[in-house]
């Protein structure tokens, strides 16, 4: 009954087999095919129908119609425009990549635009200000140029001399350490608006030892914390307090701004 | 589908008009034969009120082995004419089927039809053209 069933179907579906290769057919309709190939009996339908088709296929269209079916194209391509393609996902995606990437290559060589020699240990120091507490420093009450002989007497550090524009400000206090480079630093705690110095040795020429010195004041910025650096006699001297720049300018003379 | 070019100049310019108006409405089916089912039930319905030919009992002949030299003899406005007078579905099945444009699987979704009507149809439709094809053009050895 199941094998009556199945050859009623495969009769079926080669009746309707497709008239040219133009037509897909599926895994049951290839089969029957496959099964009836070679008979007389479907090579007389397929015959059959290729001329059929050939014959319709030369049915007259109304010229009214058959100007529909010309070679142009019935709908015009959509336009490109600017604002098409920067809705397209990966435009979209593309363009913010690009522009975070642009960002940072901005943001570096502006960054680079400010440095010199000894900008990125006064940037670490200005870490060291953010994390320091006024417990950390021995107390020390005095004004900030009479520390230089302190820092040379006990420690044996020439030159940790305070710029003349900082001279007269009041300790709390100060201490010295070293860094992850071993370099020894001077840190010194004012009273004044919580503002930090830092003495520290410039940096050298790798080959010749030479001071890479610089004129003038150099701002650094880090975490919300702003130096003024200045560099004498191999060691750099900075004025660090939290804020911007503007905090800062006030205390410097006006032609090194 | 409906042997008359007048008509089925109606009919496309119709279906065409509902087209664009769909798609300026912004509800164009998704189905992907919507365009050729609607253009089928206009043609159906364009014939609905014509006069319709008398249910005459068609003879059936087998295929003859001659038949596609026999179908090259007609021209193809005359089996235009022997499509569109097939009673429906007959007459949607046969003209899609020879426009070989497609499969069975779109045939039976575009006429409604199940396999087993489809296969029915065609097999009849083909004995039928054979054997108008033999009494229009008789070959010798045939009855």
């Amino acid at each position: 009954m199941k094998m009556l069933s199945l050859m009623r179907r495969q009769r079926a579906l080669l009746n309707c087999a497709p008239i040219t290769a133009r037509q897909s057919a599926d895994h049951s309709m290839r089969a029957a095919m496959s099964r009836a190939d070679g008979s007389a009996e479907f090579d007389n339908q397929q015959n059959f129908d290729r001329a059929a088709a050939r014959l319709v296929r030369l049915i007259p269209i109304p010229a009214e119609s058959a100007e529909w079916f010309s070679e142009k194209d019935l709908v015009r391509a959509s336009q490109w425009t600017w604002k098409k393609m920067m809705r397209n996902p990966a435009v979209l995606a593309i363009s913010i990549a690009v522009a975070v990437i642009a960002g940072v290559f901005v943001f570096n060589f502006l960054s680079q635009l400010n440095d010199f020699p000894g900008s990125a240990t006064a940037r670490k120091l200005l870490g060291t200000a953010a994390s320091t507490r006024p417990v950390m420093l021995d107390p020390v009450n005095a004004e900030a140029e009479t520390l230089s002989d302190l820092f040379f007497m006990k420690y044996g550090l020439e030159h940790y001399d305070v710029p003349a524009e900082f001279a007269d400000f009041g300790t709390i206090g100060c201490r010295v350490f070293e860094d992850d480079e071993s370099r020894r630093i001077a840190q010194i705690w004012l009273a004044e608006k919580r503002m930090q110095f830092f003495l520290f040795p410039a940096e050298r020429d790798s080959k010749t030892g030479a001071v890479l010195g610089f004129p003038g004041w150099r701002y650094v910025h880090q975490e919300g914390w702003t130096g003024a650096v200045t560099e004498h006699s191999g060691v750099c001297f900075m004025a660090a307090i939290r804020g911007g720049d503007k905090d800062l300018q006030p205390y410097l003379k006006p032609a090194d701004k | 589908m409906l042997g008359d070019s007048r008509k089925a100049q109606e009919v496309f310019h119709a279906t065409l008009r509902e087209a664009a108006q769909r798609a300026a409405r912004r509800e164009l089916p998704s189905e992907p034969f919507w365009l050729f089912r609607e253009a089928r039930w206009r043609c159906l319905e364009a014939t609905k009120n014509d006069l319709q030919p008398e249910a005459l009992e068609i003879g059936e002949h087998d295929l003859a082995p001659a038949a596609a030299s026999q179908i090259e003899r007609l021209d193809p406005v005359q089996i235009a004419i022997w499509i569109s007078a097939a009673p429906d579905p007959q007459r949607s099945a046969l003209a899609l089927f020879y426009l070989d444009e497609f499969d069975y699987r779109e045939i039976l979704d575009l006429a409604e039809l199940k396999l087993t009507e489809l296969s029915c149809l065609l097999a009849k439709g083909r004995r039928q053209l054979q054997a108008w094809l033999d009494a229009k053009f008789p070959q010798p050895g045939r009855v």
